[in-house]
């Protein structure tokens, strides 16, 4: 599965995984913007990030092709709207778009696979972000592989019993059929949820969740910081 | 539609992210009141259990099928803060994790859809299903199909006001192709809920007697303008730039005080593009760190 594989890039001990997860927040957001607000994408200037983040890649010891065959995730959409641009007789607002749209994907990818979700979460909980909004991401996050597996369960067995044979029942008895599974999965999913409540108070749950050691930010997050944020402007000058 | 990052100009992202962030605090706020913290389990598996219901395909006929979106159904389970909060979650996640949609364009995404698209989905809810048992349904289609549409035709909006080529034949194969997924979201929550009313009638919530049904009225013409009317905008200056321009008023202009950010730019940065960033990002900045210490203000008067 696409997560449990950048999940366990996220745990290694390289430079950039040791980082504050708001050093790298802050140098993934300069970064972004200097993309997004580039006039177009030019071949150097394009060439010169793809280049500085395959470092960062190699840096974090992260698979490099992995990390570029995920990233292409975004390709679908944006070729689409690259395609009408060039067919509009605009090639150089379809290379942005498509450009631009992978290299900020790329970017994004580097952060979560040096950070941990929940340190990441964490982080961003310390510049501000209500932390009733990342409690609600940190529990979606984790529940999200179970009932996603209850969901391929279901599926599975809809298949096994030819609940999407071409020669099965009516569009409409499928369709009713669809939705009372659908309506189970959210049944189940509410029952879960309310487990889950009730064996978190037990064990004392206050609403948040306690890390065994507070994230610090040191003098290696701000010259990283630093650092990352005058490569990527110096670059924006090319 | 989740925008990703680099197709959005610069002004349009930042006015959306800077509309985004009040309005997701005040959806936050509001569900605080409503579900206390030991609660947010729930929120956070209703979100799983939208991410699931996306891998169960509803077959349409010529053999397609299309998939629950999920924002209206939240709204009417969770009520529309809670929803909008779930929602937020949910595409912070997916351009995080998955790399679906954008973070400088999660601003827009999180407009379109937890905001604007819960809301457009609550409203006929809202409004109508205090009446039978076919207003209600109607209510309720009406809902789903409101959000997706919405939601899609804003994205699509925001997409031409930034500059993306959409030649006319296109711009309308696409408002045809959400038209479809709407009636299809429409019609796939009306069967979800009736599913779910048949295991417990209390999953659903009841909709209150609607208050500020003029308000909600406004609230829902300006969205509709909003989302449609904006498709006609077009790049020149507005009807009081023009009324200016054609009498003169603008060359005589004087400014009476300078300011920092004035035309959307940091006058004091010699780099373009540093001018118009920078602006962007403090206006930004201004915008967060005004909800962040209204947000802690209110804790605190709540705590005391």
């Amino acid at each position: 599965m696409h997560y449990a594989v950048v999940e366990r890039w996220s745990r290694g001990r390289s430079f950039l995984h040791r980082r504050d997860a708001r050093a790298k927040a802050g140098a993934l957001l300069i970064l972004l913007t200097a993309i997004g607000t580039a006039p177009g994408l030019p071949a150097a200037l394009g060439g010169a990030y793809f280049a500085y983040l395959i470092l960062g890649f190699a840096m974090a010891r992260v698979p490099v092709t992995g990390a570029l065959a995920r990233a292409a995730a975004v390709l679908p959409f944006s070729l689409a709207f690259a395609a009408i641009a060039a067919i509009s007789g605009d090639p150089a607002r379809a290379i942005a778009l498509a450009g631009k749209s992978y290299l900020s994907a790329l970017a994004v990818l580097l952060l979560v696979a040096t950070t941990p979700l929940p340190k990441l979460l964490r982080g961003f909980e310390g510049i501000g972000v209500p932390r009733f909004l990342l409690m609600v991401g940190q529990f979606l996050y984790r529940y999200l592989f179970v009932i996603a597996g209850q969901a391929a369960s279901m599926r599975l067995a809809a298949l096994c019993r030819g609940g999407f044979a071409k020669s099965g029942p009516a569009h409409g008895t499928r369709f009713r059929a669809a939705a009372g599974a659908l309506a189970v999965l959210f049944a189940r999913s509410y029952g879960a949820a309310e487990n889950i409540h009730r064996s978190m108070l037990s064990r004392g749950f206050e609403g948040h969740f306690h890390l065994l050691r507070s994230p610090r930010f040191g003098p290696a997050d701000w010259t990283f910081l630093v650092s990352s944020a005058a490569v990527t402007v110096a670059v924006r000058g090319i | 539609m989740h925008i990703p990052d680099g197709f959005l100009s610069t002004p349009v992202w930042i006015a959306l992210d800077v509309l985004a962030v009040p309005a997701v605090g005040l959806a936050v706020r509001k569900t605080q009141r409503e579900f206390d913290e030991g609660r947010i389990p729930l929120l956070g598996v209703m979100g799983a259990f939208v991410f699931a219901a996306q891998m169960i395909n509803f077959p349409v006929g010529i053999g397609t099928s299309g998939h629950l979106v999920g924002g209206a159904l939240l709204a009417f389970v969770l009520g529309w803060p809670a929803a909008a909060v779930v929602m937020t979650a949910i595409l912070a996640i997916q351009a995080l994790v998955f790399q679906d949609g954008g973070i400088l364009a999660l601003g827009a995404n999180v407009t379109n859809m937890a905001i604007v698209g819960v809301l457009v989905g609550y409203l006929p809810f809202h409004l109508w299903s205090g009446g039978g048992a076919t207003a209600r349904s109607i209510a309720i289609f009406a809902g789903g199909f409101a959000s997706v549409l919405v939601s899609a035709v804003l994205a699509l909006v925001q997409l031409i006001l930034s500059g993306v080529p959409m030649p006319a034949p296109v711009a309308g194969i696409s408002v045809g192709f959400f038209a479809v997924s709407a009636l299809l979201e429409g019609a796939i929550t009306l069967a979800v809920v009736q599913a779910l009313e048949t295991i417990n009638p209390n999953f659903i919530r009841k909709a209150g007697r609607p208050k500020g049904g003029a308000a909600a009225i406004v609230l829902a013409m300006a969205v509709f303008l909003a989302a449609v009317g904006v498709i006609f905008a077009s790049s020149q200056p507005d009807g009081l730039e023009k009324l200016a321009m054609n009498v003169g008023i603008s060359q005589r202009a004087t400014n009476l005080f300078a300011t920092p950010l004035a035309d959307y730019e940091a006058a004091f940065l010699q780099s373009a593009w540093l001018r118009k960033a920078a602006a962007g990002l403090a206006g930004l900045a201004l915008v967060y760190a005004a909800c962040l210490a209204f947000g802690r203000f209110s804790a605190r008067k709540r705590s005391a």
